[in-house]
């Protein structure tokens, strides 16, 4: 279930995309789950040509997907599910990723290099295209060749950047009933991830066939010749048929539309979170190892959140490390000390008999609480930074005398900062209530408060928060805009002076602060959401 | 500053004079409290427990505190509370608040005092247990009050919430060598830098995350911020402080 306030960021950012049309689509189906074309409809009060329009636009871009429920597809219809049944589900997570295309672009182009990158900022742009679609664009835009371009494709492909979509309407069979008994306390909400999980893992294609582009020579050479020769209608079908027919594969091809592979591409940003966080906590050196580790182990990654890496030899390690040129004067050593560091607890990799290991769960959960702990000091103060710290790390409740007590604070300010928490989010409060006689004059009294962080919800509050931070940095944005309109739209750059000219480099530094906290936010997002 | 902590629980021997000059109601208060020892007993539980009236009670004691053989203590627990003592008795921890408390109030001051010296210790040891810096701080004689292990623990635990230590457990190998497996250990926080950024990392400030950066990352108000309410990011006076230039 997406939060509220993530709901209305992702909104924002299909209407600044799409418009309000598209976004008023998205709405309601961020809000009420998977539904059907005429319950959008109802529900919007827009007709269906625009809530049909809508919708293509939005799996176009990959933030929505249809597909068919079998449980409702009837008995005489079976063979044929038809329209009636399709739903619509919108995917959420693949929405925040459009603030992060430029993230992805530079992950990209760094390794792959500059025609790549343009050819995958065409694939961000457009959402999804076809391998013609691709050449066209490439042609129009830089005059690549067709060899080129499909070159390119292939290295992308194999990189896994980019994938072939997934199925347009897939059949999405019942749930496992087990799980369906063990969910039945909070139905609702297991119901809808689940929902969505389950229908993107029948829509994705097989992996042979998700990462499998080999460039066609043949189609580059009929190309080539065709360049000079006006197109016919019946030449171009005839050829095509005959293509079909010779060639499953090139069939496939002709089939397949291209696009960014999100899950690739946030596993990168994961590794540069952790690498980022190692290079903060001891030095650059720890960095290289840790990213020498990483792009040895990449291979064998097979999920986002993958708790651990693959086990590596020193002389692995080593090897992977002196690969870059930068990184000729470090000895094998210099590695070793570096590993055993990382190595010493709190410890960011594991060995076990002579191989190493990056605990990916240990690197992030170090990230998520420097995060939230720099929150409540800036919020709440020292106190608060020292209960929650302290009931963080105890992980089970505990009694108000006893938290004032380990932080060496006076009772009163210690009760008046936990309900301050409690109220806002961060703490979880519950009443002990002991009858009978007071044992002693310690336990005068016959209730008590004890407090508690539960991570799980603690979580979620810290995400929402963050989405209405992001949503609150576009709105005043936005609004600075406003407010400074006749500047940018009203005047030329060259008669802007005195106070225009002020007015005019105050929004600039406005709107690149704004912007930079954007992505710095986004980075944090992606470490408590995606991570 | 420092203070001497003495033993608790003394009791000198007195003449048996609890028969002497007492009213029979002073008798059943005084037995009370005196049954409590060091931990005192509070008005309202001598009045449950005598089945007296609040007025006999209150004169009772009155009469007691008069002629010193009881006597009020401060409860660090519940300082509203009236709480007594037979006068032979001194307060228990539990009462006084121990080590760290001074005529009921924190000591916030030696506290401070011996926060700062372990620090110091555990950032020279780079390493250290509970027991070696116990051991370094008592051989310094920097205080004159009897610590004992579990307040050099409450000591730690301090410093690790501030974030100013970490709390480890010994692998027995590297910097742990010597160390037993297993046995929890501290060691200073702070970053391993070289060259000019070092001076900035022995400051140990914690750093600020990119929500903390922002003004609603620090807002109190946040939850009653809407898009076209009184608080709003459009007239937010942190956001106009954050963009003023």
């Amino acid at each position: 279930m997406v939060s509220q306030h993530g709901i209305l960021y992702a909104v924002h950012l299909v209407t600044n995309q799409f418009g309000n049309l598209v976004a008023k689509v998205c709405e309601c189906l961020l809000r009420d789950g998977a539904l059907p074309i005429h319950a959008i409809v109802r529900r919007t009060e827009l007709s269906p040509a625009k809530v049909k329009n809508s919708l293509l636009v939005l799996i176009q871009h990959n933030c929505a997907q249809a597909f068919i429920l079998e449980e409702s597809v009837s008995g005489e219809d079976a063979g044929e599910p038809g329209k009636a049944h399709t739903q619509y589900i919108a995917l959420f997570v693949n929405i925040l990723h459009r603030v992060r295309f430029s993230k992805f672009l530079d992950v990209v182009s760094k390794e792959l290099g500059g025609s790549c990158g343009e050819l995958f900022r065409g694939l961000l742009e457009h959402g999804r295209l076809t391998v013609k679609q691709i050449v066209d664009r490439a042609d129009a835009n830089a005059k690549e060749s067709t060899k080129t371009v499909q070159e390119d494709l292939h290295k992308l492909v194999m990189a896994h950047y980019v994938e072939c979509c997934p199925a347009p309407e897939p059949l999405v069979p019942p749930p496992d009933p087990d799980a369906k008994k063990r969910a039945k306390s909070s139905k609702v909400l297991v119901e809808s991830l689940t929902l969505e999980q389950r229908v993107m893992a029948v829509a994705m294609p097989s992996s042979m066939r998700r990462f499998s582009f080999v460039p066609n020579t043949d189609q580059i050479a009929d190309d080539q010749q065709n360049v000079n020769q006006p197109p016919t209608k019946d030449v171009g079908q005839k050829r095509k048929l005959h293509d079909l027919e010779s060639d499953p594969a090139l069939e496939e091809e002709a089939e397949c539309n291209w696009r960014a592979n999100f899950e690739e591409l946030l596993r990168r940003l994961r590794h540069k979170a952790c690498v980022d966080t190692i290079k903060v906590r001891f030095d650059d050196v720890a960095a290289t190892v840790l990213s020498a580790m990483l792009a040895a182990s990449r291979a064998e990654e097979n999920k986002v959140k993958t708790a651990n890496s693959v086990p590596l030899s020193l002389d692995t390690i080593y090897e992977e490390v002196v690969k870059n040129e930068k990184n000729h004067s470090m000895t094998f050593d210099h590695v070793r000390t570096c590993l055993e560091e990382l190595s010493s607890p709190p410890a960011f990799v594991k060995t076990d008999d002579e191989s190493y290991s990056i605990d990916f769960a240990q690197i992030v959960e170090a990230a998520q609480s420097e995060e939230i702990e720099s929150i409540i000091l800036k919020r709440y103060g020292e106190a608060a930074y020292k209960i929650f710290r302290l009931l963080f790390r105890v992980g089970r409740l505990m009694e108000t005398d006893k938290i004032a007590d380990t932080i060496f604070a006076e009772k009163k300010e210690t009760s008046k900062t936990l309900y301050k928490l409690w109220q806002d989010g961060y703490l979880l409060m519950e009443k002990l209530v002991m009858g009978g006689t007071a044992t002693g004059p310690s336990y005068g009294g016959s209730s008590f408060i004890l407090w508690k962080v539960n991570k799980r919800l603690l979580w979620g509050t810290v995400v929402d928060e963050m989405f209405h931070a992001a949503f609150n940095l576009n709105q005043r944005l936005t609004h600075e805009i406003d407010q400074n309109k006749e500047v940018i739209l009203n005047l030329p750059p060259d008669k802007r002076e005195g106070p225009d000219k002020q007015k005019f480099d105050r929004l600039r530094n406005v709107r690149l602060l704004i912007h930079s906290s954007l992505m710095k936010l986004d980075d944090v997002i992606m470490l408590f959401h995606d991570f | 500053m420092s203070r001497l902590q003495s033993p608790s629980a003394l009791k000198r021997k007195r003449p048996d004079s609890n028969s002497q000059g007492m009213t029979d109601q002073e008798r059943v208060v005084y037995k009370l409290i005196h049954e409590k020892e060091n931990m005192g007993i509070w008005v309202r539980d001598i009045k449950r427990s005598s089945n007296l009236q609040d007025t006999i009670v209150n004169k009772s004691i009155k009469s007691l505190l008069d002629k010193g053989m009881i006597k009020e203590v401060v409860n660090v627990q519940n300082k509203t509370r009236k709480t007594y003592l037979a006068a032979e008795f001194e307060p228990s921890p539990e009462l006084t608040g121990g080590a760290w408390y001074d005529d009921g109030n924190l000591d916030v001051d030696f506290i401070n005092a011996v926060k700062k010296l372990c620090s110091q210790k555990i950032k020279q040891l780079k390493v250290a247990t509970v027991e070696s810096v116990m051991d370094s701080v008592k051989a310094s004689g920097a205080f004159k009050a009897d610590l004992k292990k579990n307040h050099f623990e409450e000591i730690f635990g301090a410093l690790v919430l501030d974030n100013e230590v970490m709390e480890v457990e010994s692998n027995g190998m590297g910097e742990f060598a010597g160390i037993k497996v297993g046995k929890v250990c501290y060691k200073a926080i702070g970053k391993r830098r070289v060259g000019a950024a070092a001076a900035a990392a022995a400051a140990a400030e914690p750093r600020i995350g990119a929500m903390a950066s922002i003004p609603c990352g620090v807002c109190p108000r946040i939850s009653s911020c809407t898009p076209d309410g009184v608080i709003s990011p459009g007239t937010c006076v942190y956001y106009q402080k954050w963009l003023d230039f």
